[in-house]
């Protein structure tokens, strides 16, 4: 008896990440979504065990951005001269750590507060594109959130996340700019892949700008 | 009293300008293009820290510690509603006509109903809360790009803030009583409760690898986002990466 066919659907599956690149506003909106119901459908698990959620939150994320052209944003001119093995390894510990904020973020979040996604608008390019969202809290208040946006072998790839005008690229360039200055790569780098390095682009609730 | 506390003020903040000249700074070409007074610029920040450790924090960490939340959010409420006429000017002198009505409905609504402003009624009725200042004002007014200038006691800015920040004490009446009456008490409760409101943001702070690039950043990207708001402009990725060789990755 053939069972081959038993493979097709498994191998839709595999291929239901790439489904959807052709639209950078439906990718961002699938993703959202899953990452919403990933975390309302385990919370109690992932309260007790972070590092599980950290790892699905990988599986989800990663696939769908490029972490190695964040990394040479955020180098800059200090990447000048570097090995590739080296650029990546810096990718690498930059996403570990954007992921353990991001799970630790996420939690955070309840199920009723919902996330809209805007249609584009701006100047989005052929090769660039930025990708609107809010989050709208408890208090009704709307956080934006946008993600930045490649295309790289026709694929949509997203390289930053802005909250509320914070670019987490240019904000880890900063940074990771002074440290490289200061002590080296090679010393950042470990710091970084001990997870000392810590940078966050908070959502601030109803902040005022008085005085 | 209040002369020679101001004297001994500026002697330690002329100190701290004249040390920081063997400062940590970056050589200047290789500063952020708006901050190229960074030598000074640490150094006052340096200052402000050592201010704010000594003065301000422990006074924003006791009124967090005997205040309950609820009456912090009445208080915080209060404070927003009497910059309201300043934020209505500004609305007017930028032209959001939109955003100016929204205003005027929610300072009416929240000085009536909100006892004075102490209650946010006006959200609860889901009216806008839009944002307007002075420097904000220049910016629509074409001064874009200002240098980052950090004030003595008062923070990050810059040199098109801190003008704003004068001009709008003049519509505020928290700073109108200050002038006016001699009666410092709105400006300084006003100035202690949103150092409270700071206060979680200590220990990023004190976690930051250079904690003046990390609020400078922080504070300069927030800025731009309230100035531009959904226009603003993405940073200027391509011109990051100044290595071709890396194109065929």
């Amino acid at each position: 008896m053939d069972l081959r066919w038993l493979l097709i659907p498994v191998s839709m599956l595999l291929a239901l990440p790439a489904l959807a690149n052709d639209d950078p506003v439906e990718l961002v909106r699938q993703t959202t979504t899953e990452l919403f119901e990933l975390v309302e459908d385990n919370r109690e698990q992932y309260k007790e065990n972070p590092g599980l959620l950290r790892d699905e939150l990988a599986d989800i994320l990663k696939p769908r951005s490029d972490l190695i052209h964040s990394a040479r944003l955020v180098l800059g001119r200090h990447g000048r001269g570097l090995e590739r093995e080296q650029v990546e390894a810096f990718a690498e510990a930059l996403s570990d750590m954007l992921m353990r904020r991001y799970a630790t973020g996420l939690l955070e979040f309840r199920s009723r507060e919902q996330v809209e996604v805007l249609p584009l608008s701006g100047d989005n390019t052929e090769r660039m594109t930025r990708v609107r969202t809010r989050i709208v809290l408890d208090n009704r208040q709307r956080i934006p959130i946008d993600y930045v946006l490649r295309k790289r072998d026709g694929e949509w790839l997203v390289f930053d996340v802005i909250i509320e005008g914070i670019s987490y690229v240019t904000t880890f360039r900063n940074q990771i700019g002074e440290e490289i200055r200061r002590d080296g790569f090679d010393r950042m780098l470990e710091r970084l892949q001990r997870g000392e390095i810590e940078v966050d682009v908070d959502i601030e609730v109803d902040n005022s700008n008085a005085g | 009293m209040r002369p020679a506390i101001v004297r001994s003020l500026a002697i330690a903040l002329v100190a701290a300008v004249l040390a920081g000249c063997a400062s940590t700074a970056a050589p200047p070409e290789q500063r952020h293009p708006d901050d190229p007074w960074e030598p000074f610029n640490r150094s006052v920040h340096q200052f402000n820290r050592t201010a704010d450790r000594a003065v301000l924090r422990p006074l924003a960490r006791g009124y967090d510690r005997v205040t309950p939340d609820p009456v912090q959010r009445g208080v915080r409420n209060f404070f927003r509603n009497l910059r309201s006429p300043v934020i209505m000017v500004n609305l007017l002198l930028q032209g959001r006509g939109g955003e100016l009505e929204s205003e005027f409905q929610r300072f009416v609504t929240n000085t009536l109903y909100g006892v004075a402003g102490v209650f946010d009624v006006a959200s609860a009725g889901n009216i806008d809360k839009p944002e307007g200042d002075f420097g904000q004002t220049l910016a629509v007014w074409g001064w874009e790009d200002s240098r980052y200038l950090v004030l003595p006691l008062l923070g990050p800015s810059t040199i098109r803030d801190s003008v704003g920040r004068g001009v709008d004490t003049v519509p505020d009446v928290a700073w109108r009583l200050a002038y006016q009456e001699g009666s410092f008490f709105l400006v300084g409760l006003n100035v202690v409760q949103m150092r409270a409101g700071l206060l979680p943001l200590d220990a990023e702070l004190a976690a930051a690898y250079d904690e003046y690039i990390m609020m400078r950043d922080g504070w300069m990207q927030r800025r731009n986002h309230l100035i531009f708001g959904e226009d603003a402009e993405l940073p200027d990725y391509d011109a990051w990466l100044d290595d071709d060789d890396w194109e065929d990755w």
